[in-house]
């Protein structure tokens, strides 16, 4: 039963890897990651530094800002031993340093996007283009929400061809593990990119 | 303590905000980075050590110890149980870490193809039916 034994004496059943659901505040990043994730999800706060917004203002102590940044974590153990960490971040551009930490060797990025503010995913967008990881746009249908075409959304946020775009229940198990398996036949057919260390 | 160590602590604690400032930096004594920090990040897991846990443990530290007892934790799961600030785990952990209490084990994360293909095997055995 154990598949993943042969190769390598120390195991790749040990191994982990890791996927970054990202999505503006609201749009399910909890919820998705509860409904595929073994335990229930965790919420910690990481602290990040904010280049400090220049202002003539006397605080002067103040002027290096730290903020902390409210993360979901999440995982699922396979068979083999192998296990999956999901990292739900907030998607403001400001998080962006956060993103860059938790996106070095990731499988890649599920966009978690709803469709009354999608807005708020530009960002994410635009970074996970910029850094080259693989990411899927996965439509959070919430019931009150006006339906859109893929195509659609496609064009008002401007995919590449190649970025799948699906719909997903993030309540539900099978339907969150649909894009996440979509997201991992993507990077499979993705080139590899040799990041540059963080 | 009669509770499983899975047992989110006090989830909430960090939304009350008197708690925010003081309590983080105690349990840390007082420090506001570790030794490890770069080599602590969210995503890395902690399996026991051999070594001795050091005297006078803080309770946050031994709650660390009997998570990372049942199975391997990372991090961001140990902050997330414990309802600290990832920071603060880090210190905990660092400690530990230098006791050897607690250690880490070596290339748990890869970026090889095998693997992706064993999440995408993994996936497929839990959901590859959902449509199709």
């Amino acid at each position: 039963m154990p598949n993943r034994r042969s190769s390598d004496p120390a195991g790749v059943s040990a191994a982990a890897r890791k996927i970054v659901v990202a999505g503006g505040f609201g749009v399910g990043k909890t919820t998705f990651i509860g409904a595929v994730s073994e335990i229930t999800p965790l919420t910690t706060e990481e602290r990040m530094t904010e280049a400090s917004v220049p202002t003539d203002s006397l605080e002067g102590v103040e002027s290096k800002n730290t903020t902390t940044v409210a993360l979901d974590f999440g995982r699922i153990t396979f068979d083999s031993g192998l296990e999956l960490f999901l990292f739900g971040t907030p998607g403001q551009p400001r998080f962006l340093p956060i993103w860059d930490r938790l996106s070095y060797g990731a499988i890649g990025a599920v966009i978690l996007v709803d469709t009354r503010r999608l807005g708020t995913s530009f960002a994410a967008v635009d970074h996970f283009e910029k850094r080259r990881l693989p990411f899927v746009v996965a439509i959070n249908e919430f019931d009150d929400a006006e339906r859109y075409s893929e195509s659609e959304i496609r064009h008002a946020l401007s995919l590449d061809a190649d970025v799948p775009v699906i719909s997903c229940d993030a309540r539900r198990d099978y339907s969150a593990g649909w894009v996440l398996i979509t997201l991992v036949e993507h990077a499979l057919t993705t080139p590899l990119v040799l990041d540059v260390h963080p | 303590m009669t509770a499983s160590p899975d047992a989110p602590a006090d989830g909430n604690a960090w939304s009350v905000v008197d708690n925010l400032r003081v309590r983080p930096y105690a349990v840390a004594g007082g420090r506001t980075r570790s030794r490890h920090s770069d080599a602590l990040r969210l995503e890395t897991v902690l399996e026991p050590g051999t070594g001795q846990p050091p005297d006078q443990l803080l309770p946050e530290a031994q709650h660390i110890i009997a998570l990372c007892a049942t199975r391997r934790r990372s991090i961001a799961e140990l902050a997330g149980t414990l309802g600290q600030p990832v920071p603060v785990v880090q210190i905990l952990v660092s400690d530990l870490l230098d006791t050897e209490t607690l250690l880490i084990p070596a290339s748990v994360f890869t970026e090889d193809r095998a693997s992706l293909e064993a999440v995408l095997v993994g996936l497929k055995k839990k959901w590859g039916h959902a449509e199709s």
